[in-house]
């Protein structure tokens, strides 16, 4: 598992807690510390594990007032509240509905995995049944379209874009039409790599958006982001409407904090992770069992609930 | 009160707690600004131990003191002890009668196709003449990703379509450049992931075949802990996969336009690797935005 050291590092600082004679605040204070530094070296953004930090210390303040409880659980029990929190913003993901068309637009920052990612998803549609397009709105990228139809073609998807077009809103309007037309059920649109600091880029993403429509809009983020990873999820969701995340490259060394900042700053749920660059390679996500493997327990579940 | 009295005056011999609160505030605003976790720390580490049993001249405090030192060891840090001037060396290369060559290498989607195109652009305003070398035979698309670039740029893409072996195409193409006269070989590479050993060693085995005068590492500056492992993981399977001294020249950092002032990713490549240098950075999408590094431009940013 990527997470594997920062699990071992938040289960080691929960352990010498737990073995300390007495849970002090220098105890509590130096387990934070720790549990924060994990986080931060795992690419979780800063000001978010000072706030992490700060949710744990007060959920355990509010409830020391009440008499006998045992104080070692309490604070278990809060860092794993707060690290299912980072994974999970509570949010339920879109569900796509069968026999309507759902349109799926997929956005992120440059290289981060968006053409792949479409090529997976329809894969993982297809293969449970539903008829599923791919549509290119990637007219600046050198070589996007024929990217985009070599992953439709041997994964046997109609997909549709143009090598002449230049305008993405309208390659993009007039492909969600066409499958719209034909009765698809998924349709999946990728758009160009863009960044916040360039306005136009994010301009022409707000009016693709406009022109499909789309039910979920997915940000598509790579694990091995640092700490830039919030600024630009945050800017992402204030333009277009963000539904969940999909974090790509998790096959790699990255620890995927930055990611993770992303659910945060998007208020967005993980839907899927990228395991590879092969078209099957993508793996459904459920933020608790993620959490619990990195703390390697299976009982987390039972702990939250007390 | 007459030690107070001191801190604020100066002649303060400084002493390890003095410096702690001081060195992790420190440590803390470099890792928000992208700088790798150890990094961060060692380097604050280094300079605390510098400062300790120093004495501060007189009206100066600790704080002042500990930036000072920070801001010279990153500069230290960041400045190469060798500089690489590639119009220089491929100038070199064309007066000896030689093909000078490029090898990009680094991680998936990092910006090695982009860099390289940039690169082109680059060369070409100098004179030279350019052969592009398809070796990414691997991921959809990659090949008409530098067709498009090389019929904008008005270079030959040299191709052996998809599913080749890249060390094979990459010396069919540096063949041709010799019998054509092409001045330079710029050799495009797949996207892998350093865990990925087939992957590995084939890329080591390309270096081995083609040994290339220029190997360029390109990592983004967004990223993040993992830019260090990335660095590293590539060298290392350069030398454990291959038998020649051939390795990483030199970095290009990409995307630099999208960081703003999270610039911190430089710092740790190049400190890790004990200073592997930054040769270029990629700050956008066009031919033309493509700089030199600037040292003092990344420390103001991670001091200010
Ligand atoms: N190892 C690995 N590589 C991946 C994964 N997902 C995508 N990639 C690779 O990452 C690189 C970039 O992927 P693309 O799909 O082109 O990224 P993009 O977001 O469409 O890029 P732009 O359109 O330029 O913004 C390619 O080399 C992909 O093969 C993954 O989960 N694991
Ligand atoms: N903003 C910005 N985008 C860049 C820069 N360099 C590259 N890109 C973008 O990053 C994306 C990926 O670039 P590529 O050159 O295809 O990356 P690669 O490393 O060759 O990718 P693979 O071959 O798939 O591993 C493209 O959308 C580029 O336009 C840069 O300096 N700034
Ligand atoms: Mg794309
Ligand atoms: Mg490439």
């Amino acid at each position: 598992m990527v997470l594997g050291a920062l699990g071992s590092r938040i289960s080691d600082a929960l352990r010498n807690m737990s073995n300390a004679m007495l849970v002090d605040d220098k105890v509590l204070n130096d387990m934070l510390k720790e549990i924060g530094n994990a986080l931060i070296a795992a690419d979780v953004s800063v000001p978010l594990v000072l706030n992490l930090r700060k949710a744990i210390t007060q959920q355990v303040n509010m409830e020391e007032m009440a008499q006998g409880i045992n104080k070692r659980k309490l604070i278990q029990t809060a860092v794993f509240q707060e690290l299912i929190n980072l994974v999970d913003p509570g949010h339920k993901p879109y569900v796509p509905v069968k026999g309507q068309t759902n349109v799926i637009m997929l956005v992120g920052l440059q290289g981060n995995g968006k053409t792949t990612t479409a090529g997976k998803l329809g894969y993982y549609y297809q293969r449970k049944g539903w008829k599923v397009g791919l549509v290119c709105a990637d007219t600046f990228r050198a070589g996007a379209f024929d990217q985009l139809k070599q992953n439709a073609t041997k994964a046997r998807i109609p997909y549709y874009g143009s090598y002449t077009e230049t305008s993405p809103v309208v390659v993009a309007a007039d492909g969600v039409d066409k499958f719209r037309e034909e009765g698809f059920e998924i349709i999946i649109v990728d758009t160009s790599g863009r960044h916040k600091q360039e306005e136009a880029l994010f301009e022409e993403m707000a009016e693709v958006a406009e022109a499909v429509e789309p039910d979920t809009t997915i940000f598509v983020m790579d694990a091995a982001i640092g700490q830039a990873a919030q600024d630009q999820a945050e800017a992402f969701r204030e333009r277009v409407d963000v539904g969940s995340v999909i974090i790509t490259k998790m096959d790699g060394s990255a620890k995927g904090g930055g990611a993770l900042s992303a659910v945060a700053a998007t208020h967005s749920p993980i839907v899927f992770i990228g395991m590879g660059e092969h078209i099957d390679q993508l793996e459904p996500f459920d933020a608790s069992s993620f959490v619990s493997r990195l703390l390697g327990r299976g009982d987390i579940m039972g702990l939250v609930s007390k | 009160l007459f030690s107070l009295f001191q801190t604020l005056t100066g002649n303060k011999t400084l002493a390890e707690e003095d410096l702690e609160p001081v060195m992790a505030a420190l440590a803390q605003r470099l890792e928000e600004r992208n700088v790798a976790s150890e990094v961060a720390h060692a380097l604050t580490e280094s300079v605390a131990s510098n400062l300790i049993g120093q004495t501060l001249p007189s009206m100066t405090s600790v704080k002042y003191a500990a930036k000072q030192a920070l801001t010279e060891a990153l500069t230290r840090i960041l400045t190469p002890r060798r500089k690489i001037d590639v119009i220089r060396e491929a100038h070199a290369a064309r007066e000896a009668g030689k093909v000078y060559s490029i090898v990009m290498m680094g991680v998936n989607g990092v910006g090695k196709s982009t860099s390289l195109s940039k690169i082109c652009y680059w060369l070409r305003q100098n004179g030279f003449s350019v052969l592009i070398a398809a070796c990414d035979t691997f991921r959809s698309g990659a090949i008409s990703q530098l067709q498009t670039h090389g019929k904008r740029l008005g270079v030959d893409v040299y191709e052996q379509g998809y599913g080749g072996d890249p060390a094979a195409v990459a010396k069919a193409a540096i063949g041709r450049a010799v019998r054509e006269g092409i001045d330079v070989v710029l050799i495009d590479t797949a996207g892998r992931m350093v865990k990925n050993s087939p992957l590995m060693k084939a890329l080591a085995k390309l270096v081995e075949v083609n040994l290339p005068d220029l190997i360029l590492f390109v990592g983004e500056a967004l990223v993040g802990n993992d830019g260090v492992d990335q660095l590293m993981g590539f060298r290392q399977a350069l030398i454990d996969h291959g038998t020649t001294s051939r390795n990483i020249d030199g970095i290009v950092l990409s995307k630099f336009d999208s960081v703003d002032d999270k610039v911190g990713a430089s710092v740790s490549m190049v400190h890790a690797s004990g200073g592997i240098p930054i040769v270029l950075v990629g700050t956008g999408q066009n031919y033309t935005d493509i700089k030199g590094f600037s040292v003092k431009g990344v420390v103001k940013a991670l001091m200010k």
